[in-house]
């Protein structure tokens, strides 16, 4: 059975098609790369995944479920998370304080005035458990704000990981990062999927990066699937080079 | 973390034993009792403005219900004060838990035109329901009673009055303490910082700002009980959105981020009033409304806010 | 059914006077993402400032001036005052300014013209009844709808067909990529903010020939001004038009039945509006939800 499954899935904004007839199909532990150029319909794919607005037609399917009007929190609970493009953390708050509130949603925990001694250690245990895994240790009482832009995207990766997610979606995972710390992030990325066997699905704009990583690899352009397949077949693919990899490359 | 304990020691040692230091700086008991009245209900408030990031603008109606309800069970059902102050509370805190769910999805200006407007409601009720309310005359003919302790009974005098309050402002800052330092607070303070990110953690932003505007209200009708008990009086002004922008104004000018802030705030604005009210009677709303522009323009972290700021510095 | 009519005809006056003042506010709301509580503080003092020149000027040039003066006060108070508040990202620390505003407003008021309530001589020829079954239709009423009408239409006009009116609907929309076509946005918020106020103070002498002028007439107006607002959709002109004739007509077709509630009426409105369509009638979707 397939984690992700859309179906024959649009986005109409006004006037403007978004995404029309998009299909895509993931498996589980799959680390899996949507591209392409800006504009083509990434950003508003993962929005429609996510839960930010709804698909004007088209089904989709998560986990054995149809989750098209299930809303955006409650998707977070079913094993769907994300993060932004533009980094989206709690800027004023420590780096492990940003952390915990994701262990505490995932404790079920949120509503909980008075939480007991032990609640309190298990809690603080998964956030520097989750610290660790994403090299964030040293950095754990920080202030997110007065981080570098790299290490506040780690930060948004962590949280997202704090739900235990079936699925974490990234959004441009890399975004705006010099050469280290895309190093950093593609290592982490790829950890997650090796060590952890963590399912990822991810948009990326940078070509190399996703050929090198990605284990299948969906094109849009102009809101329409272009090419989907292993990244070998998608680079040999004379659509995609014409659309795609020719615009990069003039 | 040590620091934190000097700070919140030194705070309830002045507060306990303000009998014998206030009169010492020329000030008096009641004057006392309205600060930790109005402190607390900005504390109530906070929670909301300052720590949910919820632009409340209406928190009046709620401090003015718990008058009421204070003064209305006081005058038809019973003769016991805490009882009073017990219904005053619940009654603030119902009212804003049933209205909770038609201000929850709104966020910034959006929030605090509806806040207002809601409290507005209150306010216009308050004041045609003559038979029930007293209406525009305001509601009187009900007084605090004796505490009855069991082993002695102590009447409700100012220095006493002041210690009754005390212990209710206790029961209400260390609720809001214990809150803030729990998951619950977290999730609050979370949806302040971001919404979204908070959303798409699966949190469901609209509940929790639902239970804060209720846990607000509650502190909100406790402090109003209060104030009706300080005043034995009780009028639809209580209710009146200019009351809902001191409780604010307080907040802000305390330091919205900080605990404590709104109790600075309210030492300063009823201390302020208190003083230009009696020597410039007829234009002390000119002082308030200008205290409000230069606190807006100048310190808009609020006094808390500046300390803070210069301690980092140095 | 005399009465209803009578109220109803009341209702109509008063729901033009929210309209105006909804009109002014929610322009200030849309391009200087300000809650102007200080609203019905400039509604006072058109009027206050037109009952002072009327024996100088005259009626009709008394409701000119007025008007002007508040748009003129509403320049300089949004040049030293609210300007300060535009990179502020939460919209507490506006709402505070101009509620501090409105209390030194209507304090300033009381000090010069007293608290007690003071009449606006309004022109003999408009005094009278138009008819002697309907009382209540005064020339000077009609003349305050037709007034009001002429003056929301212009405001329309100006914001479609003048090249200024153009750049503040276009601020409206995304006051960034107006600044970045070189539209000088500070004039384009100052003159929306005079503009606004402007009304406000119209909206006062009017009012002023109807009722008696008073330091706290504005108090209240300014909460309804609200409600107009909520209910026409927050960020739609037309909305806050629609939404001040609703209320002011559900508050005066109120009286005539229960007049206790007629003041509550138009917050139970509201409170359906939202609850049955929560960005209310014109508003936009997802816009402050």
């Amino acid at each position: 059975m397939s984690l992700l499954r859309l179906t024959n899935i649009s986005r109409v904004f006004g006037k403007l098609v978004a995404l029309q007839n998009v299909e895509l199909e993931m498996e589980e532990g799959r680390l899996y790369a949507v591209i392409g150029p800006n504009g083509a319909g990434k950003t508003t794919l993962f929005n429609l995944i996510s839960g930010f607005f709804p698909a004007t037609s088209g089904e989709i399917w998560f986990d054995g479920r149809q989750i098209n009007r299930v809303p955006a929190a409650d998707r977070v609970a079913l094993g769907l998370v994300r993060t932004f493009q533009i980094t989206e953390v709690f800027p004023e708050l420590s780096v492990f304080e940003n952390v915990r509130i994701g262990v505490e949603a995932e404790a079920r925990c949120s509503t909980r005035p008075w939480p007991g001694g032990a609640l309190i250690r298990q809690i603080n245990e998964r956030v520097e458990e989750l610290l660790e895994t994403t090299g964030l240790g040293a950095q754990a009482g920080r202030i997110v704000s007065e981080l570098a832009h790299g290490d506040q995207r780690v930060v948004e990766v962590t949280m997202a990981l704090s739900r235990r997610p079936k699925l974490l979606l990234l959004d441009e995972p890399t975004a705006g990062m010099g050469q280290e710390e895309t190093a950093h992030m593609v290592r982490l990325i790829r950890d997650l999927h090796v060590r952890q066997q963590q399912s990822i699905l991810f948009i990326e704009h940078d070509m190399d990066l996703v050929f090198g990583i990605a284990d299948r690899i969906t094109v849009l352009n102009y809101g329409k699937v272009l090419a989907t397949g292993t990244p070998r077949d998608v680079a040999a693919d004379p659509l995609v080079q014409a659309a795609y990899l020719g615009e990069a490359a003039a | 973390m040590s620091r934190r304990i000097y700070v919140n020691g030194a705070v309830w040692l002045l507060l306990l034993t303000a009998a014998l230091w206030l009169p010492l700086i020329g000030g008096y008991m009641a004057l006392a009792s309205r600060v930790l009245v109005y402190a607390l209900a900005a504390m109530g408030l906070n929670l909301l403005l300052g720590f949910t990031g919820c632009m409340s603008f209406g928190e009046a109606a709620y401090f003015g219900l718990g008058g009421y309800g204070t003064g209305l069970f006081l005058t038809h059902l019973t003769h016991s004060t805490v009882l009073a102050v017990v219904a005053g509370t619940i009654v603030g805190g119902l009212a804003a838990f049933l209205f909770g769910p038609l201000v929850m999805r709104r966020r910034g200006i959006y929030f605090a035109m509806i806040t207002v407007a809601i409290g507005q409601i209150f306010y216009f009720i308050a004041e045609r329901w003559n038979s029930f309310t007293g209406g525009e005359d305001g509601l009187a003919g009900f007084s605090r009673q004796p505490l009855h302790l069991g082993f002695a009974t102590v009447p409700l005098d100012a220095v006493a009055f002041y210690y009754f309050v005390l212990f209710f402002f206790a029961i209400g800052a260390g609720v809001i303490a214990l809150l803030l330092h729990s998951p619950l607070g977290h999730t609050f303070i979370a949806i302040r910082e971001n919404r979204r990110r908070a959303q798409f953690l699966g949190i469901h932003v609209e509940r929790y700002v639902w239970a804060s505007f209720a846990i607000a209200g509650v502190i909100a009708g406790l402090a109003g009980a209060l104030n009706a008990l300080q005043n034995n009086f009780i009028s639809p002004i209580n209710l009146y959105w200019v009351e809902s922008g001191n409780l604010v104004i307080m907040a802000v000018l305390g330091g919205m981020r900080s605990f404590w802030g709104p109790l600075v705030g309210a030492i300063i604005f009823v201390g302020i009033q208190d003083y230009v009210s009696s020597y410039f009677p007829n234009n002390w709303e000119t002082f308030i409304g200008g205290l409000f522009i230069v606190a807006v323009i100048f310190f808009p972290n609020g006094i808390l806010g500046i300390v803070r700021w210069r301690m980092k510095a140095a | 059914m005399e009465l209803l009519l009578f109220d109803g005809f009341n209702g109509l006056i008063q729901g033009a006077f929210y309209a105006l003042m909804a009109l002014g506010l929610s322009l200030i709301i849309s391009l200087n993402s300000v809650i102007n509580f200080a609203h019905g503080g400039f509604m006072v003092v058109g009027a206050y400032l037109a009952y002072t020149l009327a024996p100088y000027i005259g009626f009709w040039g008394a409701l000119l001036a007025g008007p002007i003066l508040a748009g003129f006060i509403g320049i300089i108070v949004e040049r030293t005052l609210v300007r300060h508040m535009y990179g502020r990202p939460d919209p507490i620390y506006s709402l505070l300014l101009t509620f501090g505003f409105a209390l030194i407003i209507e304090d300033v008021v009381r000090t010069i013209w007293g608290a007690q309530g003071v009449p606006f001589e309004i022109p003999a020829a408009l005094g009278s009844p138009v008819s002697t079954t309907y009382f209540f239709l005064t020339g000077y009423r009609l003349f305050v709808i037709a007034a009001i009408a002429v003056a929301t239409i212009a405001l329309f006009a100006f914001l479609r067909l003048s090249r200024f009116g153009i750049r503040i609907r276009a601020g409206i929309l995304d006051l960034e990529t107006v600044s970045t076509l070189g539209v000088n946005v500070y004039l384009l918020r100052s003159v929306n903010f005079a503009i606004g106020t402007l009304l406000a103070g119209f909206a006062g002498v009017l009012a002023a020939g109807i009722l008696q002028l008073a330091p706290t007439m504005g108090d209240d107006v300014i909460m309804a001004t609200f409600v107009a607002v909520v209910v026409g959709g927050i960020g739609s002109l037309l909305g806050s038009v629609l939404g001040g004739l609703l209320i002011g007509l559900a508050a005066g077709v109120t009286t005539a039945y229960y007049p206790a509630a007629s003041d509550v009426v138009i917050y139970i409105i509201m409170a359906v509006v939202l609850i049955v369509r929560p960005r209310g009638l014109l508003g936009q979707e997802g816009l402050f939800e």
